[in-house]
């Protein structure tokens, strides 16, 4: 979308998460309440993303799982801490974090991402070749990869062994 | 130690800003105990590990990272 924004607002970036008692389908009706909320609160919403069930990295209030939600909007930054309060009172949305952002068009969005998937895939390429930077996280990684292999190759053989003694 | 790790900045190279949402990168930059490693581990700039590590704390707080190991 358009790279310039209106004078006074400012962009900011809403990454929230919705408890995962609700079904996908309200959870996504729940992501459209809260985008009405900031649309209500004189914002321009320039960019939403919902990211689905995803396991959290630790347990808030006896929730294990959360869908996440991400959006991106043009906002006063009066109007913010209005948003702010209501989110915090409300129980349909578990946490949720307004960071400003710099302006990015669409398709910067999209470089960002490749760049992000491009440089990681070259850290995996990287790694065998010397020992120094694997990581512990890595190692442990390369073993659990090592170990399914070992598993489907049994497994194989397994099918392998019951097939023939069916035909026998 | 001064012989660790004296390469070049991550992100400068790959031209990359620091997302707190990119949590595959950023789990390079933490130890086994979730902590976040110091500057001359990591190998980032001053400039990049202040990003660094304000979006780690960013991730943490939206449960894309737990803040210890179990």
């Amino acid at each position: 979308m358009s790279k310039s924004k209106p004078s006074g607002l400012s962009r900011y970036e809403m990454l929230f998460i919705v408890p995962n008692n609700y079904t996908e389908d309200e959870a996504k009706s729940i992501v459209e309440k809260v985008e009405s909320i900031i649309i209500e609160n004189g914002a321009n919403i320039v960019f939403h993303e919902f990211w689905g069930k995803k396991k959290l990295a630790y347990v808030i209030k006896q929730n294990h799982y959360g869908y996440y939600s991400l959006c991106e909007f043009d906002i006063e930054r009066n109007a913010l801490t209005k948003i702010d309060r209501v989110l915090r009172l409300s129980n349909e949305v578990l946490r949720h974090q307004i960071i400003s952002i710099p302006v990015v068009s669409d398709e910067e969005r999209l470089t960002i991402k490749e760049k992000q998937t491009q440089a990681s895939k070259k850290e995996e390429k990287e790694k065998p070749n010397n020992k120094e930077k694997i990581s512990k996280v890595a190692e442990r990684k390369e073993k659990k990869d090592a170990g399914k292999a070992e598993l489907k190759d049994l497994d194989q053989k397994l099918e392998g062994i019951i097939s023939a003694k069916d035909l026998l | 130690m001064s012989n660790k790790k004296p390469k070049e900045c991550f992100y400068c190279v790959n031209q990359l800003d620091v997302d707190y949402k990119d949590v595959r990168t950023l789990r390079r930059f933490i130890n086994f105990y979730m902590k976040i490693l110091p500057g001359d581990r990591t190998g980032v700039c001053a400039w990049h590990q202040r990003k660094l590590t304000q979006a780690v704390k960013r991730a943490r707080v939206m449960s894309l990272l737990a803040p210890t190991h179990k």
